[in-house]
């Protein structure tokens, strides 16, 4: 066989996989099949405490392996077939265009926070600036591949929408805050650098064949699943716990009406749940009773958490953090109250 | 004849992916010294105001032969740097 017929023969066999995990979904949608889990806290009642785990994880993969097969697929081609070169090129061209992509393409690349920091930092030094940074900084956790996905999947499509939305005033706000603070606008003056970004040759990206870039998408897929799935299911084991035991009472009186958004946003925001658990946790907060209104602004508190701000910190130091974090968290709970009063869930 | 450059960027401490990419690099290298050709395999810290100023680069992991970035944001197979830097090789040859 030769090398040419072998390299077609790989990237067809490639492509079919990528085919049919697409068509598996839509399939998936045709006959209506539930791709969140389907048992109730009710259902748990009656196990004993070393059952619960086991039945919860199963009702979680049962049925939600089409959709992570997918989410995962899905973020790996994204992010090898984007363009990087060209979004790099544009970051820095001026501002208008540095907070277009910072909160419309750049989102969509980072799925993890291994590419956040070095992203977050370039934006700031060679770009567009402190603005654009925070604006990509608010807006990636909630926006990137498999967030919409899982959040739209397990929650619902209205929520994720809503949430995309949210982030995006949020995310803008922060950014145009921050960067007309002095001590944001002096963050900037320190660090910028005139790069040469895409500029005289000295960045001329290797375009290999697409069977190899399929190959490379994948194992980024794999890559990814490999960091986020083992938080995943530790996370599902003990919300399994809280859903089983968790009196809903508590839920009803503490996470609904006015209040129950503000405690949301205070426990959402500063706690470290790790990505893709805020959507686990948030849906068993919600079958125990949560107001919709309230589960908006826990789902909101994600970019903020300490990790990030510290991660942050010792970039930007720490005004500049206090003040997107304040601004994220009181836009969040605005637009959360505005959500609940609008739609009557509150 | 010069030392051929490969710089792997990425943040310090390096990324899982980054260490990756830095060990594809320099197991190319070494088929590469057995040819004949120098190479020379360096870490590059992507936040440095040095890298930046030089590339810009704002996905890693990322790779420099020779000066110009040739890889972003993908871990490349250790053929396809073979590739990229005997084509490096060449071009210098050339000018």
């Amino acid at each position: 066989m030769s090398l040419g017929f072998k390299r077609k023969l790989r990237t067809a066999a490639l492509l079919l996989f990528v085919f049919a995990v697409v068509g598996l979904l839509i399939y998936s949608r045709i006959v209506a099949y539930s791709l969140a889990p389907t048992l109730k806290p009710a259902d748990f009642s009656g196990l004993a405490w070393y059952e619960i785990p086991f039945y919860y994880l199963w009702d979680y993969v049962s049925h939600g392996w089409i959709c992570l097969l997918f989410a995962f697929t899905a973020a790996g081609l994204v992010y090898e077939f984007m363009p990087k070169d060209l979004i790099m090129r544009y970051m820095g061209s001026n501002r208008i265009t540095g907070y277009l992509i910072a909160s419309g393409l750049a989102p969509l690349l980072t799925v993890c926070s291994c590419t956040m920091v070095p992203f977050f930092a370039g934006i700031l030094y060679t770009g567009a600036g402190i603005g654009p940074a925070i604006t990509f900084l608010l807006m990636a956790p909630a926006a990137n591949v498999l967030t919409i996905l899982l959040t739209g999947e397990f929650l619902s499509w209205d929520i994720a929408a809503v949430r995309v939305v949210a982030s995006l005033t949020t995310a803008l706000a922060a950014g145009v805050i921050v960067s007309k603070t002095s001590w944001g606008k002096s963050v900037e003056n320190e660090r910028h650098v005139d790069a040469v970004a895409g500029q005289r040759g000295t960045v001329e990206l290797a375009k290999p064949p697409l069977d190899e870039r399929l190959i490379a998408a994948l194992k980024f897929g794999v890559y990814l699943a490999t960091q986020i799935l083992p938080y995943f299911i530790a996370g599902l084991i003990i919300v399994g716990y809280v859903t089983a035991y968790m009196p809903e009472s508590i839920v009803e009186g503490y996470l609904t009406g006015w209040a129950g958004v503000l405690i949301a946003s205070i426990i959402g925001g500063p706690l470290y749940t790790p990505t893709l658990v805020e959507v686990v946790v948030g849906r068993s907060l919600l079958q125990l009773g949560m107001s919709r209104a309230a589960l908006l602004s826990w789902l909101m508190g994600q970019p903020y958490d300490i990790a990030n701000m510290t991660a942050v910190s010792k970039i930007t130091g720490w005004k500049v953090v206090v003040t997107y974090a304040l601004t994220a968290w009181s836009c969040s709970v605005i637009l959360s109250l505005l959500y609940g009063v609008l739609t009557g869930s509150l | 004849m010069k030392t051929l450059k490969i710089e792997v960027i990425g943040p310090d401490p390096p990324c899982a992916r980054c260490m990756a990419v830095k060990r594809i690099a320099e197991e190319a290298a070494g088929r590469l010294e057995s040819a004949g050709v120098k190479v020379e395999v360096v870490k590059a810290n992507i936040l440095s105001r040095e890298i930046l100023t030089k590339y810009g680069t704002l996905v890693s992991p990322a790779m420099a032969i020779d000066g110009v970035v040739r890889i972003m944001g993908r871990i490349p197979t250790e053929a396809e740097v073979e590739e990229l830097a005997r084509t490096a090789v060449e071009e210098r040859s050339r000018d």
